[in-house]
């Protein structure tokens, strides 16, 4: 489905919107989320309403656009205007430490996103170079063959790291990911929720719809490089969440371990690893944006993160806890949910590609598993330790009609891959097509 | 040597198309006059009068020069002036900044009791300075207007008389604006002895029958008047005098010099780059001397505009150094256009966009001020947004087309003019140019940080927008959103008036 209309022929810019096997899932994700981190979020915010949702829709808008759009020149315009409305969603309607959250993860993704532009414009003049006439289109420019590639330093590779820069501030790969934390922490609930589930895919995604088949020689020379970033992510990741005294910044670091695994399955650069990468972008969106709706519901409740606040809530909140539970197996990937297909995929990918590198990434399995549950006993089971904590309320109505859909998408995406898989499949052959072909020429 | 009397009679007589193309220039000539004689009638009659008059005209001239836009050029005087598509692109952009100008002011003058009728003659003379400086093709007519356009501006600059800052800044910008003119002049006089003209053409056409008239002398004058339009245009390193003249002056003159006069000098420095031959025509070793000068500057005018815009906690002079950096980013456009297929027309498109944007935040500034020009530290903004939701949105949509973020005017000017430079295979300064737009950023949210994000400043007085500035706000954000989602029509006559060089 693909809809074109001219907007700056003069430049060969058009604005063109189509979905595929892979941009629909995205699409699907993205307004599934939205009215659940709205709704889950509503009693959280208590001022400059009008403002607040105005923002949200802003943003979903811009998600959207950057998801469907097939014009480079489009996407750029679209992944930018996405950092509006969440610059001020964080720092608006944030934390304590806000303006730092906000400032940070602007510049940070700012300045990524130029020297991508930089790139936009060279591909954009070689379409001119090369075939005669401007076009920013992507199907155009999949036509395009940039010298080099082989070199770690070559016009394809340095074009190829700009884009790479972009999308792995978004990410975010290790070491561009400190942004992460200070901006999670300091967002609203759906700020978090919407961040976590949808904005970080954004990157996973621009890999696979512009970097790989734009560079796909480029791409086979930084294989190897990214693929270490990314199991590194995931061991420091899981690591780091280990030792947070708050569950927010817990469940922000987990973000950086699992994303790590995206890196890793896109880059082994098979089937089955890019195909389990893109159901992790689900599962990631799906599971860590229930946990931050159950940390700001907590938060709601008890006005602290933190850990050691908390203690036997399984006495007074049951409900609560049995929806925590289940978010948190699909989180360390227990078979049966999402989580365990998705990373499963991927590691299989990664095996024939490095066998080490798989086994590093294993250990984070390891590690993910001990963070979370770690949590989870800390503030879930033992004595109340707290006076405060004895009279918490457990789950509301609104509340449960929230986080149940997403247990059910935890389920059905655990037990029927496969009904996701048929959809993918065609998109992801393509894409791994286009990178394979070109780089034979 | 060429001789001097060398008249053509034919330029000399007038044809109605002749007297067509000149309306423009009298209309604001006759408002101007006008507004001379509404100054002399005393009362509160006069400042309606006069403004009511400064309005009309800045309508009728843009009416005038909008419609002789679609006209082929054509020249006058004897090869001093030309109209083209690229004077009436600019004299449209010069009257529609003097327009808005004056409907900031009207209530900035009661309120600061500085409601003289002067204000607005000097205001239409500066422009009538600007229109003519753009449109002249000889270098002597150029400084007459310069002059003319400069003049009124030193005055408008100390307009607030008991101030200190106001007369500091004043002070500053005529001794070192009177320098820059004396360099712009010996360069004239060096050109002048070196070739035997003054007109731009004529000059390109004798060095280019006899190309041993580009001595040395030659040269010097050439970068001796390049220098001057540097200096007018504030670009590193001649760019000491700008940010305590831009925080001295009264807040709406800073919008004007801001925009028109940079505008202007950008317009007529382009004009005279072009015509002498830059890109096709010069000499290899002066273009590529010229390539090397501009680049250098161009890098440091960004570096050393952004960076110490960070610094600043004044938002006047924030925005000075602001417009530094921008210069910055216009000489990126010159120095690419020679080699880029888009040619210049992204710098004039930039002129444009940032005229827009930037007037847009000075008329912003210009009403949020207290009594004095006082109250424009970042700290006087706090919480701002949560009493005037429009005007912080306003504030808000400027100062992101400032730093470049779409859908707004600055980033679809930046991309065509970046763009360009790629083209041109300027690359590393391209790259220079987004890593200082990154750190741009940086300010330019600073200041909504204040706005939005901050709790309200302790006395919250309620700010009365004045219906004038409503509509001068209210067109400026229209017209940032709408050349940043449909530049098509800016691009096309951007073109037409780079074309008509």
């Amino acid at each position: 489905m693909v809809e074109k209309w001219d907007w700056l022929p003069v430049l060969g810019i058009s604005y063109a919107v189509g979905i595929d096997g892979i941009s629909f899932w995205l699409v699907l994700l993205t307004t599934f989320l939205m009215p659940i981190a709205i709704l889950g979020s509503f009693k959280a915010v208590e001022h400059r309403h009008k403002e607040y949702y105005f923002l949200l829709l802003l943003l979903e808008t811009g998600m959207l656009g950057a998801f469907v759009t097939l014009d480079l020149f489009l996407f750029y315009v679209f992944w930018e205007a996405m950092l509006i409305p969440m610059y001020f969603l964080i720092g608006i309607w944030g934390g304590k430490d806000r303006v730092y959250a906000a400032m940070k993860f602007f510049i940070f993704t700012m300045v990524g996103s130029l020297l991508m532009l930089v790139a936009i414009f060279y591909i954009a003049y070689q379409h001119k170079v090369q075939m005669g006439h401007y076009s920013t289109l992507i199907t155009d420019l999949y036509q395009l063959h940039f010298a080099g590639g082989a070199g770690y330093f070559s016009t394809q590779s340095l074009l190829f790291l700009a884009f790479a820069l972009a999308f792995a501030i978004k990410v975010p790969l290790f070491p561009l990911h400190t942004w992460l934390p200070d901006a999670h922490v300091q967002a609203p609930t759906a700020g978090s929720v919407i961040l976590a589930a949808v904005l970080l895919k954004m990157g996973g995604y621009g890999f696979m719809r512009f970097a790989f088949p734009l560079f796909p020689e480029a791409v086979a020379t930084y294989q190897i490089p990214f693929m270490i970033l990314g199991s590194v992510a995931i061991v420091y990741g899981a690591l780091v969440a280990m030792v947070q005294p708050d569950i927010k910044k817990l469940v922000a670091y987990s973000s950086v371990s699992h994303m790590g695994y995206v890196i890793l399955g896109l880059f082994s650069l098979n089937e089955i690893g890019v195909t389990g990468a893109v159901y992790q972008m689900l599962n990631h969106g799906i599971s860590t944006g229930a946990l931050f709706l159950l940390v700001g519901m907590i938060y709601e409740r008890r006005h602290t993160r933190e850990i050691a606040a908390f203690g036997g809530i399984t006495k007074v909140m049951p409900l609560y806890a049995v929806v925590f539970l289940i978010i948190t197996l699909s989180s360390v990937a227990l078979p049966g949910t999402n989580g365990f297909v998705g990373e499963f995929l991927i590691l299989l990918g990664s095996w024939s590609v490095s066998p080490t590198l798989t086994a590093v990434a294993g250990l984070g399995v390891i590690f993910g598993a001990v963070y979370m549950l770690w949590m989870f006993q800390r503030v879930m089971f033992g004595p109340i330790r707290h006076e405060e904590n004895k009279s918490l309320k457990d789950l509301t109505g609104r509340e449960l009609v929230v986080l149940f859909p997403l247990v059910v998408a935890v389920f059905v995406m655990g037990v029927f891959p496969n009904f996701f898989f048929q959809k993918m499949e065609p998109s992801v052959q393509r894409f791994l097509n286009k990178s394979n072909i070109t780089a034979r020429n | 040597m060429e001789t001097l009397n060398l008249i053509r009679p034919e330029l000399l007589t007038f044809s109605s198309d002749q007297i067509r193309t000149l309306w423009p220039y009298l209309i604001v000539f006759v408002g101007a006059v006008f507004t001379i004689i509404g100054s002399v009638l005393n009362g509160k009659s006069s400042k309606w009068l006069v403004f009511l008059v400064t309005v009309a005209t800045c309508g009728a001239g843009i009416f005038h020069s909008a419609e002789l836009m679609r006209d082929s050029s054509l020249v006058l005087f004897n090869g001093m002036m030309i109209s083209d598509a690229y004077s009436h692109f600019f004299n449209v952009i010069f009257l529609g900044v003097t327009l808005l100008t004056a409907f900031a002011s009207f209530r900035y003058l009661d309120h600061e009791q500085l409601q003289h009728p002067e204000y607005f003659v000097l205001l239409l003379f500066s422009a009538l300075g600007m229109m003519l400086m753009v449109s002249s093709l000889d270098l002597i007519v150029v400084f007459i207007a310069l002059e003319l356009m400069s003049l009124c501006v030193y005055a408008l600059v100390g307009f607030r008389r008991n101030d200190r800052k106001s007369n500091e800044a004043a002070m500053k910008y005529f001794i070192l604006g009177s320098a820059a003119s004396a360099v712009f002049l010996y360069g004239v006089a060096l050109l002048y002895g070196s070739t035997g003209s003054t007109e731009v053409t004529r000059i390109y056409e004798l060095v280019q029958e006899n190309f041993a008239l580009q001595t040395p002398v030659y040269t010097l004058g050439l970068v001796l008047v390049l220098f001057g339009f540097l200096f007018k245009v504030a670009a590193v390193p001649f760019h000491m005098w700008m940010p305590d003249v831009y925080e001295g002056a009264p807040t709406p003159i800073t919008g004007f010099m801001t925009t028109g006069l940079k505008a202007a000098a950008f317009a007529i420095f382009l004009r005279v780059l072009i015509t002498l031959g830059y890109g096709k025509g010069l000499a290899d070793y002066l273009q590529s001397h010229i390539h090397d000068l501009f680049w250098v500057f161009a890098a440091l005018t960004m570096l050393v505009g952004n960076v110490v815009a960070l610094t600043q906690t004044n938002i006047k002079r924030m925005l000075a150094y602001s417009s530094i950096a921008h210069t910055g980013y216009l000489l990126v456009g010159i120095v690419a256009g020679v080699r880029g297929e888009l040619g210049f027309y992204p710098v004039i498109a930039y002129l444009l966009s940032y005229a827009v944007m930037n007037l847009g935040a000075f008329v912003v500034l210009t009403i949020l001020g207290q009594r004095g020009d006082v109250g424009l530290n970042l700290h006087d903004l706090s919480g701002i947004s949560a009493r005037h939701p429009w005007l912080s949105f306003c504030m808000a949509v400027f100062l992101f087309s400032m730093a470049g973020i779409p859908p707004t005017a600055g980033f679809a000017a930046k991309y065509m003019l970046l763009y360009s430079a790629v083209q041109a295979g300027e690359i590393p300064l391209v790259i220079i140019a987004v890593l200082c737009s990154a750190i741009s950023v940086y300010y330019y949210l600073r200041v909504l940080v204040y706005m939005y994000m901050r709790e309200p400043a302790e006395s919250p007085t309620q700010l009365r927008v004045s219906l004038w500035s409503q509509f001068a706000l209210v067109s400026m954000v229209v017209l940032t959103l709408q050349i940043g989602i449909l530049p098509g029509k800016v691009i096309h006559l951007a073109k037409k008036a780079i074309m008509s060089i």
